[in-house]
């Protein structure tokens, strides 16, 4: 084969390989970026953060009524601890995917990619 | 009944699939990130006991289903309701395809079959490797099943895997389903074993035209029911993403926490890219591949 088209055929595996993990990565990250309370389901949106963060300093902090992913009413007891707990779930899963997506940046090859090593 | 929860898992094996092992496999992984017991529906009882001696340390309960009343020994054992049995195309990779026969009218059981009060009913083919599934067990729904799904490959579907047919109704996944026992979802369970004794019907009115009966359709037709025959939330939504692979991709390795996967390229029969996928639940349909990776583990 010539060795250009092989060059060529070895960087679009890489390519598709690259693709694909960035997807799945970026599906992981939607994925954690979910908070479960009591019941209830809310997507960590950085409107979702600055409202509440919003509520919290304009002392708004007990029994204070959201309405999660499914449009359900739910009633937050203590909203500043709920701030600190959707905040915290959303550093873990943002820091994750940023060292994710660093660690797929910095693999040049197809089985790195996949953290495969042949035997 | 007391309100315990566990995991309902249906394994009939046919000529080539060993699906009493799958089950197995997913029995020590559930017992591992969920801490939840596992209970087998089979017909071969003979053979998992056999195969796994140590079945009792690995299964909560394990119930029977049996062809006829007469066969009916206790309380463990069930009918299986009248089968017209089917062959299906699996695939082993695009290029190896068997005709075998589809043991999977028995889902529509799962109500009546369940010991437990919140069930969470899983294909053999799925591998968990986190606690997402947990959460089914705190949410204010009563039933949960997949709409939306990721698939590992990019390929554009189309409608398919979101409506049953392109004219027809929203798609639902029975390949994971959490049920409380209510009487609403006792209705619901009724109504899919109905559509399944009436399957010819409901898949002409439905314009699936499918050649088998399919549970992920009966379903969705029993979903878009209740919903008054429109789409609603009857059934909501599991947590966290179910990631799945078609029969024509070839897993490779399963790890603690990972799975490695060979995609095979759109358009490129028989060619593969890989793809390592860390802490997802994923739901295989290679059968034959997967339990290859379960030999060797």
């Amino acid at each position: 084969m010539d060795e250009r088209l092989k060059k060529a055929l070895d960087l679009s595996n890489y390519m598709v390989t690259f693709n694909n993990q960035k997807r799945v990565i970026k599906e992981k990250y939607r994925e954690s970026s979910i908070f479960y309370y009591n019941g209830s389901q809310f997507t960590l949106t950085k409107d979702l953060i600055t409202f509440v963060s919003f509520l919290v300093d304009k002392d708004n902090v007990n029994n204070v009524i959201l309405t999660d992913d499914n449009e359900i009413p739910t009633e937050i007891e203590k909203l500043d601890e709920f701030l600190i707990d959707i905040l915290d779930a959303y550093f873990n899963a943002v820091n994750a995917y940023y060292a994710e997506y660093q660690k797929l940046l910095k693999n040049r090859s197809t089985s790195k990619l996949a953290e495969y090593e042949e035997e | 009944m007391r309100k315990n929860k566990g995991i309902l898992v249906f394994a009939r094996n046919n000529s080539q699939i060993d699906y009493i092992k799958q089950a197995v496999f997913l029995a020590r992984r559930a017992k591992k990130h969920l801490g939840l017991p596992t209970t087998i529906v089979t017909d071969c009882v003979d053979f998992l006991k056999t195969e796994q001696t140590d079945w009792e340390e690995i299964f909560d309960q394990v119930i029977e289903l049996v062809q006829n009343e007469e066969n009916k020994i206790d309380t463990n054992t069930f009918v299986l309701p009248k089968e017209q049995l089917s062959q299906k195309k699996f695939y082993d990779g695009s290029l190896t395809p068997k005709n075998l026969y589809w043991k999977n009218q028995s889902r529509a059981l799962a109500y009546e079959i369940s010991p437990y009060y919140e069930t969470l009913v899983l294909d053999t083919d799925i591998i968990i490797s986190n606690q997402n599934w947990l959460n089914c067990f705190d949410y204010n729904s009563d039933l949960l099943l997949y709409r939306e799904s990721f698939e590992l490959a990019d390929i554009d579907r189309g409608e398919d895997l979101k409506r049953v047919s392109d004219t027809s109704i929203d798609f639902y996944w029975a390949t994971v389903i959490f049920f409380r026992k209510t009487q609403e979802n006792k209705t619901f369970f009724n109504l899919v074993q109905h559509i399944q004794e009436n399957w010819q019907h409901y898949n002409n009115i439905f314009q699936i035209n499918s050649p088998y009966f399919r549970n992920d359709y009966a379903f969705s037709i029993a979903i878009h029911i209740m919903n008054g025959y429109q789409s609603g939330n009857f059934a909501k939504s599991p947590p966290g993403t179910l990631y799945f692979a078609s029969d024509k991709c070839i897993l490779w390795e399963i790890t603690e926490d990972s799975v490695l996967v060979l995609l095979e390229k759109p358009l490129y029969t028989g060619e593969f890219t890989p793809l390592r996928l860390k802490n997802a639940n994923f739901h295989f349909m290679n059968k034959f591949s997967l339990n290859r990776c379960l030999d060797e583990i």
